[in-house]
């Protein structure tokens, strides 16, 4: 009894401790996710009553990859070339001086 | 079947759980591991919507935007790195060199 | 093709001799003096062609103009009046330039001097030659700058440079007077037309100005509880131009100092041509004056004032070229009051103001060239050093003496034998009698035949104590060579002739420029809006009114010479620190004390300073103020700029979180 009371005490406290400096923070957060779900749950979504469902074939991935190499073959190119650069970069950067 | 409501739900809590962190930490490590955070929310308001829409084009996005946040994260690591080679320390509230 | 078609190169072509001068003329000899003088000879033979044609026809009166922007023109008008004033000046010029050939001869910035006096003679040329009030004060400001510029000439003495800038900054209250009339002027004729002014109209013409004179006097505005007539207020702001220009009184201080220039510049501009602006200005627009009450009456007065107030002060100066300078400004006082009564006498007195003008500009510049002479032969101006010059110089002297009868008028009343300043003087002071018998009071007239006196007594005393007795001091000297003698004696035979030849014709054609000619004015008409009686001119004055200004002239040259030649009073008592009459003249009435010292020192620059410091320290104070406001704000708000990325971030959310909130109670209360 003692030891739970203790324990509880001991929880808020932390939290109590852990918060404190970042009441603001949290304030703010409160307030941001507050306002997306008043947003959300007062939007009507005109989504599709049933989900695609193909029974022989659940997954999506042929046609992802599809998409990828015909629609979108563009900017899946370009980035490449950025992620490449940013490996690149990154390796520079992280190795620093010493490597040299 | 699961409306779409709580698919964004869960997306803007875990925003605001990102932007907690990236508002409260000091750390820079965490706050790069936030904005991942932030970045996947959106990512899973993107596979909401395109499923929903019975489109796969968001998908096709949201595998960009891994990438992206890959590439993403690979500088911020390395310019924490270098940062920490310097200051011996990664907070990023007493990188302020520039300030003023 | 007529004479009158190439009226318009009258002005151009000693405008183009400026720019060929100022270019060319320092590898030319002479400073390329010969540029101008064929540009300004052809411009007389053309002056003088068209004047000969207009004696001829009167009414074949050269007006050509072009639409220059809006309702405002350029162009030329060439009436009696402008005619003759074109021809004077142009001869004028055409002498001193050749006069100027032998007079500057040592000087090294003679090319300079050439395109000056070109410029000059270009802008004076297109002010008596303009058909619009606009174009005559552009022209009207060029003169004033040729004016500075060559007072200025020698710029390397002190004295040269700051009596440029007092003539500059003197004259600038009159041309701002001038101006401040046109604008007025031009806005009471914007107002007659209701601002819709039709195609093809130019409202700043003389003809359209005169033909609204009229609809001019009938406005009028409360002034402090006056009621100031727009026409009276047009007409004086003008006659404030003409006051500056001309040296009147008060504005007369520049014209004695501006004898720094050299001789040769006094002479073309400062008793020829630039300084009778202001009389041919009111002449211009003398049936605006005659319809204005009491503008001639202001110009009468004001006149005859400067005629006696210089001439008291022509007295005692020592200095050759100062005497000559007080005198211009006392004759330029005679040639306003000839304008100011035409209260009395009607459009007549345009005609013998001018031909007063037209005299005082022969003997005038005769008397200044050969004081030149003198000067260039000896070294000095101070007449206390010179006496028994004629010896040395015999056509100066001869050519000076004749200059000196002219400028006192002497010859025989009641006929046309006389110098050329008698003829028209004595019609002047006649005038004046008519003026004050027509009750405008008789203190014009008076002033006048005291002025004649004084005229008398300080151009004789001139030449009795430069060209008679021993000399005071030794000085080398000989006479002038053939290009200074030569203009000499030809300004000489006008001096001497010219009012005897032409005075009849002359002041009927010039009297008649309003009448019967490019414009038909009915003077008596506007007189009556003017409230101005009209004597009828008949020659039936007293006979002692006919003699008497030559009998104080006759007077005046034997107290001169009684008292310059014979010596018979002792003048050394009477010429001291002692006489308070002396004092007061010598100081010349303690103008430069009270403007001077007084005026610009006291009032003006500490007046200026003062207000300068106070404004210095207001602007210092807000000045100061917002730059510490800046950099308190700047500090307060810096505490913002944490250069902490998460603190930003913060901020962004609340204020986009805040930015919705709001738009959504916006949306709910609207």
């Amino acid at each position: 009894m003692l030891n739970k009371q203790f324990t509880i005490m001991q929880i808020i406290t932390s939290v109590y401790r852990f918060f404190r400096p970042r009441i603001v923070g949290m304030v703010i957060a409160l307030l941001f996710l507050a306002i997306v779900l008043v947003s959300v749950i007062g939007t009507s979504w005109p989504a599709i009553d049933q989900l695609p469902q193909n029974l022989d074939d659940q997954s999506n991935i042929k046609g992802i990859g599809l998409l990828i190499f015909t629609e979108f073959v563009v900017p899946f190119e370009l980035l490449s070339i950025v992620l490449l650069s940013a490996m690149v970069g990154a390796i520079y950067i992280a190795k620093g001086e010493a490597g040299r | 079947m699961i409306p779409v409501e709580l698919y964004i739900g869960l997306a803007a809590v875990i925003f605001a759980i990102g932007l907690f962190g990236f508002m409260t930490q000091r750390n820079g490590v965490r706050m790069l591991m936030c904005v991942e955070l932030m970045l996947n929310s959106a990512n899973i308001n993107l596979v909401a919507f395109s499923s929903y829409h019975g489109n796969l084009t968001g998908q096709v996005f949201t595998l960009y935007v891994i990438a992206l946040a890959a590439a993403e994260a690979a500088i911020g690591f390395a310019i924490l790195m270098s940062i920490f080679r310097m200051k011996d320390m990664i907070d990023l509230d007493k990188i302020n060199v520039l300030r003023w | 093709m007529a004479i009158g078609d190439y009226a318009f190169l009258i002005p151009l072509l000693p405008a183009l001799a400026f720019v060929l001068t100022f270019f060319l003329g320092k590898k030319l000899p002479n400073g390329g003096a010969i540029i101008p003088i064929v540009a300004i000879a052809t411009s007389f033979v053309i002056s003088l062609l068209i004047t000969l044609g207009l004696l001829q026809n009167p009414e074949q009166v050269i007006n050509q103009s072009v639409s220059w922007f809006a309702m405002l023109n350029l162009g030329i008008l060439v009436d009696p009046l402008a005619a003759v004033m074109l021809t004077m000046v142009s001869f004028v010029s055409l002498l001193i330039h050749i006069y100027s050939t032998g007079y500057m001869s040592h000087d090294r910035a003679q090319y300079r001097y050439f395109a000056e006096t070109s410029l000059f003679t270009a802008s004076m040329l297109s002010l008596i030659i303009s058909d619009n009030i606009l174009q005559l004060f552009i022209s009207w400001e060029l003169v004033g700058l040729c004016s500075y510029l060559l007072i200025g000439f020698w710029y390397q003495k002190p004295a040269a440079a700051s009596a440029a800038k007092k003539a500059f900054l003197t004259t600038r209250i009159g041309d701002v007077m001038f101006l401040a009339g046109i604008v007025v002027l031009f806005a009471d004729l914007f107002r007659l037309y209701n601002g819709a002014i039709p195609d093809g109209i130019f409202i700043l013409k003389f003809d359209e100005i005169f033909s609204q004179i009229p609809q001019l006097a009938a406005m009028s505005t409360p002034v402090l509880g006056f009621q100031v007539n727009h026409l009276t207020l047009i007409t004086l702001l003008f006659f404030g131009g003409a006051v500056g220009k001309s040296g009147q009184f008060p504005l007369h201080v520049w014209l004695p100092d501006a004898m720094e220039g050299p001789t040769t510049v006094s002479a073309l501009i400062h008793a020829a041509t630039m300084v009778t602006a202001g009389v041919y200005l009111v002449a211009r627009t003398f049936p605006m004056f005659i319809a204005a009450p009491d503008s001639l009456m202001v110009v009468a007065y004001l006149g005859a004032f400067t005629a006696i107030f210089a001439a008291t002060m022509g007295i005692v100066m020592n200095d050759l070229k100062r005497v000559l300078a007080y005198s211009t400004i006392s004759q330029l006082g005679y040639m306003m009051l000839g304008l100011g009564v035409g209260a009395a006498i009607g459009a007549e007195a345009v005609g013998i103001s001018i031909f007063h003008l037209i005299n005082h500009a022969f003997f005038k510049a005769l008397l200044f060239l050969c004081a030149g002479s003198v000067i260039h032969a000896v070294g000095t101006h101070d007449m206390r050093q010179l006496g028994g010059v004629a010896k040395v110089m015999p056509i100066t002297a001869a050519t000076m003496i004749i200059a000196a009868l002219a400028l006192a008028g002497i010859g025989i009343p009641g006929t046309s034998i006389g110098f050329s300043g008698f003829i028209s003087k004595d019609a002047i002071i006649e005038a004046a009698y008519l003026f004050g018998e027509n009750g405008g009071g008789w203190f014009p007239y008076v002033l006048s035949i005291a002025a004649a006196l004084l005229t008398s007594i300080y151009i004789f005393r001139l030449i009795f104590m430069t060209f008679f007795g021993k000399p005071r001091t030794a000085y080398g000297g000989h006479e002038s060579p053939a290009s200074m003698t030569i203009p000499l004696s030809i300004l000489a035979l006008f001096a001497l002739a010219f009012g005897a030849l032409t005075t009849e014709r002359f002041n009927k054609f010039v009297s008649e420029t309003f009448v019967n000619n490019f414009v038909h004015m009915d003077i008596p008409g506007l007189a009556e809006l003017g409230g101005y009686h009209l004597a009828a001119h008949a020659g039936h004055e007293p006979l002692i009114i006919l003699w008497l200004p030559v009998i104080v002239g006759v007077a005046g040259l034997l107290i001169a010479y009684l008292v310059y030649g014979m010596r018979i009073v002792n003048m050394d008592k009477l010429v001291s620190r002692n006489n308070p009459v002396y004092k007061l003249l010598y100081n010349r009435y303690y103008q430069n004390a009270i403007l001077t010292n007084f005026l610009s020192i006291k009032v003006v620059y500490e007046g200026l300073a003062f207000a300068g410091r106070a404004v210095d320290r207001g602007f210092d104070w807000i000045v100061d103020w917002i730059g510490n406001i800046s950099l308190d704000a700047g500090d307060a708000l810096r505490q913002f700029q944490t250069g902490v990325v998460q603190n930003y971030a913060m901020i962004v959310i609340t204020g986009v979180s805040l930015l919705v909130i709001l738009i959504a109670v916006v949306r709910e209360v609207l």
